[in-house]
């Protein structure tokens, strides 16, 4: 798992070898100015901008004059314009989903911020995910936007001793839409579809699914650490069929991001949404309203259930998966009320 | 099975040439006759070639006369071509079916029909599952007229196959080909100097390789199967990686003026884009290929991203990126 470019151009630059060590949410070195994504190396820009004009001055054609001056930039910066302009040559592997590791890993450090800095996330017990085959992590959901997904996968590739990114299981309503389409195919996403599921758990994935759906997603803030109703039991059935564990996961942090204080039904209406959430700051100071609040998380993985005991046929008896289901929900809301104790304030 | 008496339809396309050039070569093949109101692609030295319109009831009687027991049916339009309105291609594809049944009715002899049918059955869908199985098919509305027509044709084979139980009817759901030289809607969408996109939208692709189409086809004329079967090259391939490893440039359009601009193109000369793959662009389709692996038997030699870099290694277009790389990674 290549650490992203710009985390390494900072002042810690010299240990660039070694891994980053395994930060805690309370750890100082979040706040460091360096360690934030947008650190720019001026002195490099100003001596490739050279670089390049001299090229050009000195006869040299477009592409050349640029690949002579990349010799001027640091090594990171180097390798990501080679990215670049490889992926622009379409020489990039996703898989048969659309998932682009490169592209997750990509984007790494600016979940990394949010993980570290805005969020101060802590996670535990990432051990019980497992590291090889198939398991289903199945999550509680709130915060109308999917960022819960991305900090699970977040947690697991920092505190998992051999991370992978988990696949999740997406609201089909969110593959209408432009880019937001894309970034979700490329971060692991995949149509919120039994037939998809099967498929993952089928190529020993870790899928991550959230069977409150919409209704845990845009919970009113008054409701918002208790667990909704889980569907039909689907991810059950799913799990037994496949034999896949079952590793039920409690996030807490999620539920403040976006207090939805109200909805607009014609709104929602017009835009085809399942809801269109109101909330202090959404639509009242429109883009800006997007910006999370920084509230603080704590994301715990349970004991993982094992269902290979039951057999695949057990997914066929109702009342067995409505049980199973239920014992799911029960350890997840016990995880939830055991996270809200251990994190303390919501926002300090 | 030792010997085979085969009827194509279809002849004078692209596949249907390749696929009776195949078929010529075979010896378990005793005998090969083509059907279509154009001549094949090819000089072909062993198939009898019978000039006539699918759509003419006159079929009824040449059919029989062949006493084959295979008919291929490769003559349905997927996007008409120059010269060729919709209505006539909708004509070809609906009409033209249903006089080949009333043929095989008459053919005593016949044992099996294969069709070189489409997926595009499934439609494109962005809340559907990634990869459509076969029964999958008809769970979102029919939403274009190639689409209906492929939706209809399935049913006649359907009605005929269950009045007919000794014929064995093959539904080939076809995605759509690609390979170095075919000239099929995606190669001419990829040979555009400008390739339009929808804005923000990276639809996954599917595609099977020239050669695949044929040998599957072959396949399933050698060990018919029951009822629908996909092909397609496992995997998938992004539109964005797609054009780029075409070298191409975008034009993203916003879904809304993507139709006026895509029209305002053909009069300027750019390929027209059907209806049916306005919305491949937009929201992509793949299938599930385990049935012809497993029961026809077939195991694709090229995957969709393989059946794309054989087409991309024989164009000779503009390849600005390429030549850009090799300076950087100097």
């Amino acid at each position: 798992m290549s650490s992203g470019v710009h985390t390494q151009s900072g002042p810690n630059g010299g240990g660039s070898q070694t891994p980053p060590p395994r930060k805690g949410p309370r750890d100082p070195r979040s706040a460091r100015p360096g360690s934030f994504p947008g650190a720019f190396p001026i002195g490099p820009a100003i001596s490739f901008l050279r670089r390049f004009r001299a090229g050009l001055d000195s006869g040299r054609e477009l592409p050349a004059a640029l690949g002579e001056a990349g010799g001027a930039l640091p090594r990171e910066l180097r390798e990501a314009l080679d990215r670049m302009v490889r992926r622009l040559a379409g020489d990039y592997q996703e898989d048969e989903w659309g998932f682009d590791e490169e592209f997750a890993d990509a984007l790494l450090p600016f979940l990394e911020f949010l993980y570290d800095s805005w969020w101060r996330v802590e996670t535990v017990g990432a051990r019980n995910v497992p590291s090889h085959g198939r398991a289903l992590l199945v999550a509680n959901h709130a915060g109308i936007l999917p960022w819960d997904a991305t900090m699970i996968s977040v947690g697991l590739v920092r505190e998992h001793p051999l991370p992978r990114y988990p696949r999740f299981l997406v609201l089909d309503w969110a593959f209408q839409l432009p880019y937001i389409s894309v970034a979700m195919r490329k971060l692991g996403g995949v149509v919120a579809s039994p037939y998809n599921a099967l498929r993952l758990l089928e190529q020993d994935e870790l899928v991550a699914v959230f069977p409150e759906g919409v209704k845990g997603a845009g919970k009113p803030f008054k409701e918002r650490y208790r667990l909704q109703r889980f569907g039909r039991g689907g991810f059950v059935e799913l799990a037994l069929r496949t034999g896949s564990p079952i590793v039920p996961v409690g996030v807490v942090g999620s539920e403040e991001i976006y207090p939805k204080i109200g909805e607009a039904p014609p709104l929602a209406r017009l835009i085809g949404a399942p809801y269109f959430p109101l909330t202090p700051t959404f639509p009242l100071l429109g883009p800006l309203g997007v910006i999370p609040l920084p509230s603080r998380w704590r994301i715990q993985f349970g004991e993982p259930i094992d269902t290979v005991r039951f057999g695949p046929d057990a997914a066929e008896d109702r009342s067995f998966v409505f049980e199973l289901s239920e014992q799911v929900r029960e350890s997840i809301q016990q995880l939830v009320y055991e996270g809200l104790v251990e994190r303390g304030s919501a926002f300090l | 099975v030792a010997s085979r008496r085969v009827l194509i339809t279809g002849v004078g396309s692209f596949l249907g040439t390749e696929i009776a050039r195949r078929l010529e070569t075979d010896p378990d093949i005793d005998y090969l006759a083509g059907l279509d109101d154009r001549p094949p692609r090819a000089r072909l030295e062993r198939m009898d070639f019978i000039e006539a319109d699918i759509r003419n009831p006159v079929i009824s009687k040449l059919i029989p006369q062949a006493e084959v027991d295979t008919i291929v049916h490769n003559k349905i339009v997927r996007r008409p071509g120059p010269g060729m309105s919709s209505r006539s291609a909708h004509d070809i594809n609906v009409i033209g079916s249903l006089q080949l049944l009333a043929a095989c009715e008459k053919a005593d002899t016949l044992s099996s029909i294969v069709v070189r049918g489409s997926a595009g059955v499934y439609g494109s869908e962005p809340a559907a599952p990634q990869f459509f199985t076969e029964e999958m098919a008809r769970r979102y509305p029919l939403r274009t007229r190639f689409q209906r027509d492929v939706a209809e044709i399935e049913n006649y084979f359907d009605t005929f196959s269950r009045r007919h139980p000794r014929v064995v009817c093959t539904m080939l759901r076809y995605q759509p080909s690609i390979g170095p030289s075919l000239d099929s809607q995606v190669t001419r969408y990829l040979a555009q100097p400008l390739v339009p996109t929808y804005l923000g939208f990276d639809p996954r692709l599917q595609f099977v390789h020239e050669a695949d189409a044929v040998d599957a086809l072959v396949a399933a004329i050698k060990n018919p199967v029951r009822g629908p079967v996909n092909v397609a090259g496992p995997g998938t391939i992004g539109l964005t990686r797609l054009v780029r490893l075409a070298g191409k440039p975008t034009l993203p359009l916003p879904p809304g003026v993507f139709p006026t601009v895509v029209d305002a193109g053909r009069r300027l000369g750019l390929d027209s884009i059907s209806p049916d793959f306005r919305r491949l662009l937009r929201f992509g389709r793949a299938v599930d290929t385990a049935r012809l692996v497993d029961e026809v038997g077939y195991e694709p030699r090229h995957t969709t991203v393989e059946a794309v870099e054989d087409y991309v290694r024989t164009q000779r277009g503009r390849r600005l990126m390429p030549v850009f790389r090799e300076a950087v990674a100097r």
